[in-house]
């Protein structure tokens, strides 16, 4: 048989060509291998992450080899003592848990999410989304972004991201604005809410979380140093003020407005109220039907006044709030039966008081939520 | 054509095949055939010079990439998982920053070895290393399917060598060459609370002590929890290590009756002079009107504690409802749970229950754990007659309840012995006596004897008087001589006494509760 026509007729530069791209695939091949198994690398790693599935989902964790069978889980030890919650986080390497219940994906959301300038490798993020179409659509949404942000720019890539799907089922089928803030609903919608944050909570924070940081879904706008602003203050549960942006039609400009009246100081009327409520109602805020004379949070934001000033709080909002992570290890959690006759993020607090954990908002430290 | 074919001469018809084939394979440089690169027009200079070009972007674009790759592994694409992955930068994509769970599968139900549930085992632990011998070998055990068990320890405030004791024990465990005995994802936090109260029984145990001490055990268990609770776990098992005897199979016992929360009944095995056993864990209890009439009257700080006379509270106590001989699949509601193993759903924890470590409905702890898991519309099951057995540990009561009867039984013994010192020397005179009194019994039967053997002779020859006398005599003589020989004889007695005396005293170690009942 003669030579294959190809091999005899191909130019030189093209056998030169393969040659190099042979080398290259090599390269990469060797470089790929070399480079897990390396005791630098290893190093490095150790603090931050896991060397099996089965470990915190606030930590990343290394793949098993698929050619390799399967090693028996390592006896992993964490010293929790060494575990600070500081007004230095990024100094002291300290992790945050960012925590959103998600029903709704919004871009503005992600985007603005990304603008953190906390260091991206200290921030793990959990994601609970309602199993409904609406939830799916989310959960769709936030898939996108969550791959692309994690396989995009090492510096930009979050530790780690956990997405869950909730088990409890939705009192309301609709998230639209009217229908969530009906008196009516609030008791059932707000309980599996708790719900919801306490699954999230409890099954993303790991041994070695320092700050666990609330922010809602909708929220769409606050500072990149958000996370810094806020430990610096050094308490145990923050909550800066929420407002909202909108076009004013009278004054035909844009302008803010409050939102969150979850934020609010205790009054002796609401202390009434709920002494004469039976042992299952609840108080709720920001209802006409409902006067508690509480005095909320939105109503001392003053542009003009000191933006670090710092309150004392009775209830807190959960739209943003920034939690050093032994308030919820000791069993502060989000009450969804009604607690003093509070339920959620208002019992939160409450709950937290009473494991002498306290609360303390910035009204003039803004985030927004979103207008719908 | 058949004939035809058949009258073609064989020879003819085979060249032809051949040649024709030969043509076909090697055609010959004949007319007909046809060389493409004589008649084809060759290619253009310009063509030509482009292929060459776009050979030389591609070899150069090829080695910048393969350059800029390597030293920049960043940049190198993300060629997914799988066997194209070994492509791209290793470190990077065998890291996995990304999870998703679902909740609605991880919900738990009666049969959840052969749905592979995970169980999440939190044990906190305090100065628990004599208890980890035990412990262990009642992990190794279980029957449920180690791997989908994943062990939580917290251990604080300890003095001991808990820590480094309980980590080698660890990780022997997962280094068992059975891959069936390895457990799933293993934990150890260490956090001191700086607790003040002692571990010890009795400070443990004290009524003042207990309040403060509930919060901070509720304090160590939630924080075990929170750190160790994660998506995967369908059930979160509590165990105390010092539970001495429990049935292997006790995680799918529990798990078969599907509740939300689950405890069995736990006693403790007693010395007999305590009467043998004793109901352990009082904190499992049905409420009653007269505990929430009294929660009503305490302040909103103060923590109810069962089984303290303090607080009569007239509870059902889960403990006090054991039949030994009951079915053990019985069940009972119950509010407030004691926490020396409970089996509870993960979504009970995932909720928010938690073991209160203030005072939650005036209870603390794994009794207050019970109360939010009711008022959270969870079931709380007890089973009274389904038994575990905690670890006696002998109070301060107790130990010196045990010293005094220790002395007692040492002070009876030495009375014993003096005792039994007595009846056996009294014993002995009486022995010797009495082997004197046979010897003369002997003695006085022969005498009988030989009287009536005489009676006889005399009978027989009754002429014979003088022999008669003769004998007498005689007999008179040989008695006097037995009568010289006792003395010897007793003398020659004094070897088996001195073995007797032996024996009496093996025998006395044995028999000393009748004798004891004898000198009563």
């Amino acid at each position: 048989m003669p030579t294959p026509r190809s091999l005899r007729r191909q130019n030189p530069i093209t056998l030169v060509l393969a040659g190099i791209l042979c080398i290259g695939f090599f390269i990469f091949f060797f470089s790929g291998n070399d480079a897990t198994p390396g005791a630098g690398t290893a190093r490095a790693t150790t603090a931050e992450t896991a060397s099996n599935v089965l470990s915190p989902p606030s930590l990343p964790f290394r793949k098993a080899k698929l050619n390799q069978p399967a090693a028996a889980p390592p006896v992993v030890h964490y010293y929790m003592n060494n575990l600070t919650t500081s007004r230095t986080p990024i100094e002291n390497r300290e992790t945050v848990l960012v925590l959103t219940p998600m029903a709704r994906f919004y871009q503005e959301y992600w985007d603005n999410l990304l603008k953190v300038n906390y260091p991206h490798d200290l921030i793990a993020l959990g994601y609970i989304i309602p199993k409904t179409k609406e939830g799916n659509l989310a959960y769709a949404a936030l898939q996108v972004q969550v791959l692309k942000t994690q396989s995009g720019p090492k510096a930009k890539r979050f530790a780690s991201v956990t997405i869950l799907r909730q088990d409890t089922e939705t009192p309301l089928q609709s998230q639209s604005e009217q229908e969530r803030h009906k008196l009516e609903n609030q008791k059932p919608r707000r309980s599996a809410m708790a719900k919801a944050r306490n699954s999230l909570l409890f099954t993303t924070m790991g041994p070695t979380t320092s700050w666990v940081l609330w922010i809602d879904a909708d929220v769409i706008e606050f500072p990149p140093t958000l996370i810094q602003d806020l430990a610096l203050y050094d308490v145990p549960i923050i909550a800066p003020n929420c407002f909202q942006r909108f076009y004013n039609a009278d004054t035909k400009a844009n302008d803010i407005r409050e939102y969150d009246f979850n934020n609010w100081i205790d009054s002796p009327t609401a202390r009434d109220m709920a002494a004469k409520m039976a042992k299952d109602d609840i108080l709720v805020e920001g209802y006409g039907e409902m006067p508690t004379y509480r005095s909320l949070m939105t109503k001392m934001y003053d542009p003009s006044a000191d933006p670090g000033t710092k309150v004392k709080l009775d209830g807190v909002g959960g739209a943003t709030l920034l939690v050093k992570a032994e308030v919820h290890r000791d069993g502060a959690m989000f009450p969804a039966f009604p607690f003093y006759h509070l339920i959620e993020t208002e019992g939160f607090a409450k709950m937290a008081s009473r494991l002498n954990w306290e609360s303390y908002g910035l009204p003039n430290y803004l985030v927004f939520h979103y207008n719908e | 054509m058949l004939p035809l074919h058949g009258s073609s001469p064989k020879g003819k018809m085979h060249r032809h095949a051949y040649s024709n084939g030969g043509n076909a394979a090697y055609p010959s440089n004949g007319t007909f055939s046809i060389q493409p690169h004589k008649f084809q027009p060759r290619s253009q200079p310009a063509s030509r010079r482009r292929r060459q070009l776009i050979q030389r972007i591609l070899l150069v674009g090829s080695v910048f990439f393969t350059a800029v790759f390597f030293f920049y592994p960043d940049l190198r694409p993300n060629l997914g998982s799988g066997p194209l992955s070994f492509f791209t930068s290793g470190e990077d994509s065998q890291l996995e920053t990304v999870r998703y769970y679902d909740l609605n599968n991880v919900q738990g139900t009666a049969r959840g070895w052969e749905r592979e549930e995970r169980i999440l085992l939190c044990a906190p632990l305090r100065d628990a290393a004599p208890h980890l011998d035990m412990f262990f070998a009642h992990l190794k055990n279980l029957t449920y399917p180690h791997n989908l068990i994943d062990l939580a320890f917290l251990v604080g405030d300890s003095k001991d060598n808990t820590i480094s004791k309980l980590e080698e024990k660890l990780t022997d465990l997962q280094a068992a060459k059975d891959p069936k005995q390895q457990f799933g994802e293993i934990s150890i936090m260490e956090k001191d609370f700086g607790q003040k109260v002692n571990q010890d029984v009795e400070s443990r145990h004290g009524f003042a002590a207990q309040a403060g001490r509930r919060k901070s055990m509720a304090q160590a268990r939630n924080w075990l929890l929170s750190a160790a609770l994660r998506p995967t776990h369908s059930w979160v098992y509590w165990r105390d290590v010092d539970v001495e005897t429990a049935p292997f199979t006790i995680l799918e016992d529990l798990m078969r009756h599907n509740k939300d929360v689950i405890v069995p009944n736990v006693w403790r095995p007693l010395p007999d002079w305590l009467g043998g056993e004793q109901p352990y864990d009082l904190n499992s209890w049905q409420e009653s009107d007269t505990a929430l009439a009294l929660a009503d009257t305490l302040d909103e700080d103060a923590v109810i504690v069962e089984g303290y006379a303090e607080y009569a509270t007239w509870r059902p106590h889960l403990a006090y409802l054991r039949d030994p001989y009951g079915d053990p699949d019985m069940e009972m509601e119950i509010d407030g749970v004691g926490g020396v193993s409970i089996l509870a759903k993960a979504k009970v924890f995932r909720s928010g229950v938690h073991f209160p470590a203030f005072s939650f409905e005036k209870h603390a702890e794994t009794e207050g754990f019970g109360k939010m898991a009711k008022r959270m519309k969870f079931s709380v099951v007890g089973l009274p007659h389904y038994t575990i057995w905690h670890l006696y540990e002998p109070s301060v009561d107790d130990i010196r309840h045990m010293e005094e009867m220790e002395k007692d039984r040492k002070s009876k013994e030495a009375e014993e012995q003096a005792k039994k010192d007595r009846v056996n020397k009294i014993k002995d005179q009486f022995d010797s006596k009495s082997s004197d009194w046979e010897k003369e019994k002997a003695a006085v039967q022969n005498l009988v004897q030989k009287e009536k053997n005489e009676h006889k002779e005399k009978e027989k020859e009754k002429d014979k008087v003088v022999e008669k006398v003769k004998e007498e005599t005689k007999n008179e003589v040989e008695q006097a001589k037995k009568v010289a020989e006792q003395p010897k004889k007793e003398h020659r007695k004094a070897d088996p006494d001195q073995v007797h005396e032996a024996k009496g005293e093996e025998e006395k170690e044995k028999s000393q509760p009748a004798q004891a009942n004898n000198g009563k």
